[in-house]
């Protein structure tokens, strides 16, 4: 059995696609072509409108992707069921017939990996410059936070002591959310804004973006956060799960009354206006449970060297190997209560103040009666 | 003397052991490969019995928008271990350990893997790693998901710490058969089988193994991680101590992103033996299609963080990852390409094992574009977490891997009993399954994008109607698996004889007789071409006494 002789290298017939062939073509090209005009056409907004700038560019990009992938499938299936029927073996065929033999064709070979690789390319840059107006902020921005909790969300405003219940936002106006957790993590999902961020302890995420149709939404979690999990969308009467989207007037009103509420709630401190923190009747443990959403993504609890970002805080007020602060003042409570109100820029980092971290003035007494904790 | 001859003469893969008798050593604690691949498709079969059911209870559940059925925290318990066991128990042994173990050893001419005793140990950890994990049910099963994210999986019942050891053993089953098959492919071919002459459910192994071998490693220190901190409290993930939660999620889709591949890869190849086998035309494009597989692994060590777009990662890192993950598309659309190409100008011998690859060709490609969707940021804002995603990763591991799978099943069915499965019962169940798996997925794209989170026992009741579709659909596809198991059952005695080589196919193993002997080979063959010129004669010498009633080989004498 000495019989086996090499092939030869190129054994390939030429091979000539036939009439048949062509015409399938053009009808999956047609097909492929109504379906970009259906994807370019579908009313979306009138089964899920657009609260935000940025759902009207998210939802370009899926038209995009889902009129090129309709059309690669409409052209994929169609050979596929095409080639199926009509190279079927017939029932007169020899059970011993073969198809045409060939191996391989470069030309083709190259056009379906070049004409894939455009398309990447093309997909990458429109993807890329969408999400580069999402990460990056205008200026000008209402600073808000959303604190996600087994099983309902709250919210913190600038100037406003504590946290309240809803979220409303002017119309118009650029918003930059941070969104952190107060237990596990769940997520932050508005369906009508295309957006979402996980919500995470320790950690604070950040969406940016500006409301352009007044209205109320829903907010669904859609990371797994435990038993009622499943009820975390439009919420209960206690906690209600919407974002309002209101004209300016309105939320002036909504805001200013929140302001009012709040400064008198239990929780409010008799702060005076100078920036002068009374730092007496802090809470550690509020504070300690502050400090893990708020700090514990840059700070440590370990000593001075062990930094994240910033420099570990153990023992900040007592180190004797510190006994500065990072901006050169005394390491006392009330320039450590400076600090977190004021944030710092400058060799060691960047940490940001009160407003962007969304604290109260409460919260950096109890901040601040935390760290005095901490030897 | 004889043994010294036999040495001489044939070097490694000459030296052969008598075959044992016993029930035990024969069947039980087995190492030959032929008879572990069988094991590990009975016991992955059996679990996917298990797995299904509890498929079915989730979609039960969901009929309801308020649940009834069960408690959420039943449903919780029912769903993570549904795909606990489907990713662990099922596809993933079926693919490697099954049909691995059975057809790739035979396909490059060795009588056995190059480490037959590992590989028994490999199997023997599996069922013993499926129990403990159904174990995990009798101390409270694990509730935050097959992915079990900390805190969530911190907070879970007792059994959460049951599952992270199962899974860990599971993992180190497979780093073991891993290692096994790369060794095995780098040393153990026949003479002439050279890497381009492989057959391509040989390449889909080889770039399967190191995936095996150094994703698992990571899934392995993330197991142990939380389950040290679970036991012990040691503050991996608490960021109140200096952990992060994050972490979890970058070591666990450090494995589960390869381990993707690891479970379509070996779907491919069988694809790639099973249509030109059917169309009696060379596969198209053998080097690409092979290339391609190589790209994708390589690729897919570097895509994980896609599954953490919304986690909060540092935005400088989404581009890279986004971009990574979209450049898969190319090598994966070099295959799909090339297997409809496969197909034209073929004499197509419409089997059930045809269908269903013919079907895994339409179904894996929409799971292939939405994995594309996924991949640009934007969009992965709107839809993660939510069904869209169930739908996409049902689309490639239903209608990519166990497609491939059941095709992979008809195909190779008369290698393992030498009877052909019933064509008939097998095309009705095609036919079920095809429309009960996109009757059962489809509707789940857009219920994502319309706002039905994933992992609900209970949802909003305007989504109620197409969940409904999806479970009356899932009826029809569970039925088709029933069909199939019934097939495979009462063909194993009734079905039709099949003779050594009942599709006409020209790898080696179709080669030997049905069932395959003990040893495989009477004499390891020499291999001139690769194994697709259906026109040609085969490219192989030294196999005249494979089917004849010549002796087999001499044992070395110990």
């Amino acid at each position: 059995m000495e019989s086996y002789e090499p092939l030869p290298e190129n054994r390939d017939p030429v091979v000539h696609l036939d009439r048949q062939f062509w015409i399938v073509t053009a009808v999956l090209a047609v097909l492929a072509a109504l379906s970009i005009l259906w994807w370019i056409w579908a009313p979306i907004t009138s089964i899920m409108p657009e609260a935000v700038d940025k759902a009207q560019e998210i939802d370009a990009l899926f038209r995009f992707l889902a009129a090129s992938g309709s059309a690669l499938f409409i052209f994929v299936c169609g050979y596929v069921l095409y080639f199926s029927l009509a190279f079927r073996r017939h029932a007169g065929t020899p059970e011993n017939a073969v198809g045409i033999q060939i191996h391989d064709n470069n030309k083709l070979e190259f056009w379906w990996t070049v004409g894939p690789t455009v398309f990447v390319v093309l997909m990458a840059i429109f993807s890329i410059r969408i999400w580069y107006g999402i990460e990056i902020a205008p200026g000008n921005t209402l600073v808000v936070e959303a604190i996600g909790h087994q099983w309902y969300y709250t919210f913190r405003y600038p100037n406003v002591n504590g946290e309240v219940k809803e979220m409303h936002l002017p119309l118009g106006q650029p918003v930059t959310l941070h969104v952190t957790s107060g237990d596990v993590i769940h997520s932050f999902w508005i369906p009508d804004m295309r957006l979402k961020q996980d919500m995470v302890p320790g950690l604070i995420n950040t969406m940016e973006f500006t409301p352009t149709r007044p209205g109320k939404y829903e907010i669904i979690c859609t990371e797994f956060c435990g038993m009622f999990h499943g009820d975390m969308h439009s919420g209960t009467k206690e906690n209600p799960a919407y974002v309002y989207i209101d004209q300016p007037a309105q939320y002036a009103a909504w805001y200013a009354r929140m302001e009012r509420q709040q400064a008198n709630a239990s929780n409010a401190i008799t702060a005076p206006a100078s920036n002068q923190l009374k730092l007496a009747g802090g809470d550690p443990q509020a504070g300690a449970k502050m400090f893990a959403t708020k700090c514990s993504a840059c700070h440590a609890l370990g000593p001075f060297d062990q930094r994240i970002v910033g420099p570990g805080l153990k023992g900040v007020l007592y180190d004797p190997a510190h006994p500065q602060l990072v901006d050169g003042d005394q390491a006392t409570p009330e320039n450590v209560a400076k600090i977190i109100e004021n944030g710092y820029k400058g060799s060691m980092g960047q940490m940001p103040n009160q407003t962007a971290n969304a604290l109260s003035n409460k919260d950096i007494v109890n901040l601040v009666a935390y760290l005095k904790t901490l030897r | 003397m004889a043994a010294t001859a036999v040495h001489a003469g044939g070097g490694l893969a000459d030296h052969i052991h008598p075959e044992p008798q016993g029930f035990v050593r024969k069947y039980v604690f087995s190492i030959d490969h032929k008879i572990i691949g069988i094991q590990y498709m009975i016991t992955a079969f059996l679990f996917m019995i298990l797995g299904g059911m509890l498929a079915e209870l989730i979609r039960v559940q969901l009929m309801k928008a308020s649940g009834g059925l069960m408690t959420p925290e039943t449903y919780n318990e029912v769903y993570s271990i549904h795909g606990s066991t489907m990713v662990w128990l099922v596809i993933i042994p079926l693919l490697t350990g099954g049909f691995g173990n059975l057809i790739f050893p035979v396909q490059i001419g060795a009588r056995d893997v190059a480490f037959p005793w590992l590989n028994m140990l490999s199997f023997w950890i599996f069922p013993v790693a499926g129990l403990m994990l159904y174990a995990s049910f009798l101390m409270g099963a694990p509730t935050a998901g097959w992915t079990e994210y900390p805190p969530m999986s911190l907070q879970g019942q007792a059994g959460t710490s049951m599952w992270a050891a199962a899974i860990f053993l599971i993992g180190v089953s497979s780093t073991m058969t891993g290692i096994n098959f790369l060794v095995t492919i780098l040393k153990m071919r026949a003479p002439g089988m050279t890497y381009t002459r492989m057959p391509l459910f040989v390449w889909g192994q080889f770039v399967t193994a190191p995936l095996l071998m150094i994703a698992t490693t990571a899934l392995g220190a993330a197991l142990a991680a939380l389950f040290m901190q679970r036991e012990f409290g040691v503050a991996f993930f608490d960021p109140a101590r200096g952990g992060s939660p994050l972490l979890w999620q970058h070591m666990f889709w450090f494995y589960s992103h390869p381990a993707v591949y690891i479970m379509i890869l070996p779907a491919f190849g069988m694809i790639s033996e099973i249509l030109p086998t059917f169309a009696r035309k060379p596969i198209f494009g053998y080097k690409m299609i092979a290339f391609s597989s190589c790209a994708i692994a390589i690729l897919g060590f570097m895509v994980w963080a896609h599954h953490m777009f919304t986690s909060g990662l540092a935005p400088a890192l989404q581009v890279p990852f986004m971009v990574l993950t979209m450049l898969i598309a190319i090598p994966t659309g070099v295959k799909i390409f090339s297997w409809v190409a496969t197909l034209w100008g073929g004499v197509i011998h419409m089997t059930t094992s045809m269908m269903f690859a013919i079907g895994f060709l339409a179904t894996f490609t929409l799971g292939g574009i939405t994995g594309v969707f996924l991949a640009a940021v934007p969009f992965d804002l709107h839809v993660h977490g939510t069904d869209f995603i169930v739908a996409h990763l049902h689309y490639v591991l239903v209608g990519g891997s166990l497609m491939g799978i059941l095709a992979g099943l008809f195909y190779w069915y008369p290698k393992m009993t030498g009877r052909l499965m019933n064509e008939t019962l097998g095309k009705w169940a095609f036919w079920l399954f095809f429309i009960g798996f996109n009757g059962t997925f489809l509707p789940m794209h857009w219920l994502g994008m319309w706002g039905m989170p994933r992992r609900v026992a209970m949802y909003d009741p305007q989504f109620q109607g197409w969940n409904q579709v999806a479970s009356w659909f899932s009826f029809v596809m569970t039925a088709a698996l029933i069909l199939v198991l019934i097939n495979a059952l009462w063909s194993m005695r009734n079905g039709k004889r099949s003779g050594h080589n009942p599709w006409n196919a020209r790898t080696l193993e179709w080669q030997i007789p049905s069932p395959m002997p003990y040893y495989n080979f009477k004499h390891v063959p020499s291999v001139f071409a690769a194994p697709y010129d259906f026109a040609e004669p085969l490219p192989y010498r030294g196999l005249e006494e494979e089917l004849t009633g010549a002796p087999p080989p001499v044992p070395a004498a110990h």
